[in-house]
């Protein structure tokens, strides 16, 4: 088998180097910039909620403002990894179901949550009830949506498990299975307002967030790995060089 | 009947499409003469209410509701058009129709809370603002898939090494310009008044204009190679 020009990966390497850039980005706009992440309370009372804005005005603004220039890299990310499908010996409706479900997901994932804040930010006179209302759809539409990421992992599971081709290793199939299930246990997230179930809670976020930043780790070295060997061939990936 | 004539009809939808879109957007009263953020919630309770405005209101987001995901089609053209280009890999094709899914439905959001507004005008006017606000920073802000879609393509384009390319290296400069035009939208929650306010010049104008250039060269761009594409698979016949 010939290995390939260097520069016939360059689409690959323009999405991995994509999910590299947005990811570290989507952490520094979340955590830092508007400081939506680690969620805050879902028991807040409604004048609380107003001094919350109050406290994030610029961030949340200017920050949401940077999310809407690039939310639109996951069109990037997502197809490189639909196309990580596309290299295993499955169906490429896995690779389409992927693509679709993950596009869908860019909306709670992020731009929905960055409308709410942006408008609940833009005017802090507003009426103190309303704005608890914005919050509360700000966050549940940001932590409760869960079907896409459920469904979109278990899509990924089920075809890195039938694959023949060795594009993953067969663990990584079950690491997506404990993606699906952080989906699973956020479900509390709409009944409770506080405790381990609530959306900022140790099971509802916290939980799923360590399983997410690993998971985010553990697909990206391996699909830099993927990348790698890649020789556009149709059959089994060549073994990585050493 | 060959694909490419399959192809041709759903590129012939654009003009009509086009006028479609021309006359709700001249049909809508707070398109003609941009609404400003600085309205109070009396005031935007106001324009809902007005005998004249209401009817408009609710036809030209009607017509929106219809016809907004219409470039879906001319999209998946775009997608094809991709697929022919010298790539290894599918992914600009993938990542085109992930913008296809995307945009329009940030398009729907903002077009039903216009809807919803106008639903029950005698609402709560801090309702109507909140319905309105919502609206607004939807439309104008969300500009992620389209900047995406102009800047994937250009990169395609760019990547398109081959003796007769699908599409010509300018168009991938004019991808990039449209994109830059698009990015002062981003900001439109963040400035009440001035070019970034969601009815200012750069928000409003600017980015609307260059949507819509951008709907007509592509389309035009797009017909050539269509009609390229066919007479070579003719002479191959």
């Amino acid at each position: 088998m010939s290995a390939a020009p260097p520069d016939s990966k360059r689409e690959l390497w323009i999405g991995w180097w994509t999910l590299v850039v947005f990811y570290n980005l989507y952490g520094l706009l979340f955590f830092v910039i508007t400081r939506t992440q680690p969620p805050p309370e879902p028991s807040l009372d409604p004048s609380e909620v107003v001094q919350w804005f109050h406290d994030r005005h610029y961030g949340l603004l200017y920050g949401y403002a940077i999310v809407s220039i690039v939310g639109g890299a996951t069109a990037i990310m997502n197809a490189t990894l639909a196309y990580s499908m596309r290299r295993m010996s499955v169906s490429r409706a896995f690779a389409y179901s992927y693509l679709v479900i993950y596009a869908l997901a860019t909306l709670p994932g992020m731009l929905i949550m960055g409308v709410a804040c942006t408008v609940g930010a833009m005017r802090p006179d507003r009426d103190p009830a309303l704005m608890s209302w914005i919050y509360d759809f700000a966050f549940l539409s940001f932590e409760g949506t869960m079907g896409v990421f459920l469904i979109g992992s278990l899509v990924w599971m089920v075809a890195v498990l039938l694959d023949e081709n060795g594009v993953f290793p067969k663990w990584f199939g079950y690491l997506n299975l404990c993606n699906a299930l952080t989906e699973v246990v956020v479900a509390p997230a709409w009944i409770f307002k506080s405790g381990p179930f609530a959306w900022n809670g140790a099971i509802a976020w916290w939980i799923n967030m360590g399983v997410f930043v690993t998971y985010t780790v553990v697909f990206l070295t391996l699909l830099r790995r993927m990348i790698l060997r890649e020789d556009f061939g149709t059959g089994p990936l060549p073994e990585l060089a050493p | 009947m060959k694909r490419a004539d399959g192809e041709l009809l759903l590129l012939w939808t654009l003009p009509l499409l086009g006028v479609i879109w021309i006359s709700a957007f001249l049909l809508f009263p707070g398109f003609v003469q941009p609404m400003s953020p600085t309205l109070s919630a009396e005031q935007v309770a106001a324009f809902y209410r007005d005998p004249e405005n209401l009817p408009r209101i609710r036809y030209s987001m009607i017509l929106f509701n219809w016809f907004g995901v219409g470039l879906i089609p001319i999209l998946a053209l775009i997608a094809l058009q991709i697929r022919r280009m010298a790539h290894r890999t599918p992914i600009f094709s993938y990542a085109i129709v992930a913008c296809a899914a995307g945009g329009p439905t940030i398009f729907l959001m903002a077009d039903l809370f216009w809807l919803l507004a106008a639903f029950r005008p005698e609402r709560d006017p801090q309702l109507t603002l909140l319905l309105n606000d919502l609206a607004w920073v939807t439309f104008s802000s969300q500009v992620g898939f389209l900047i995406a879609q102009n800047v994937i393509l250009a990169l395609a384009i760019h990547l398109d090494r081959q003796q007769r390319p699908v599409f010509r290296p300018w168009v991938a400069h004019f991808n990039l310009v449209v994109a830059a035009l698009l990015i002062p939208a981003a900001f439109a929650g963040a400035a009440m008044t001035g070019p970034f306010a969601w009815d200012g010049v750069l928000t409003f104008w600017v980015r609307n204009v260059a949507i819509g250039l951008w709907i007509a060269v592509m389309g035009v761009v797009l017909g050539r190679a269509i009609q390229r594409q066919r007479s070579e698979q003719q002479a191959a016949a």
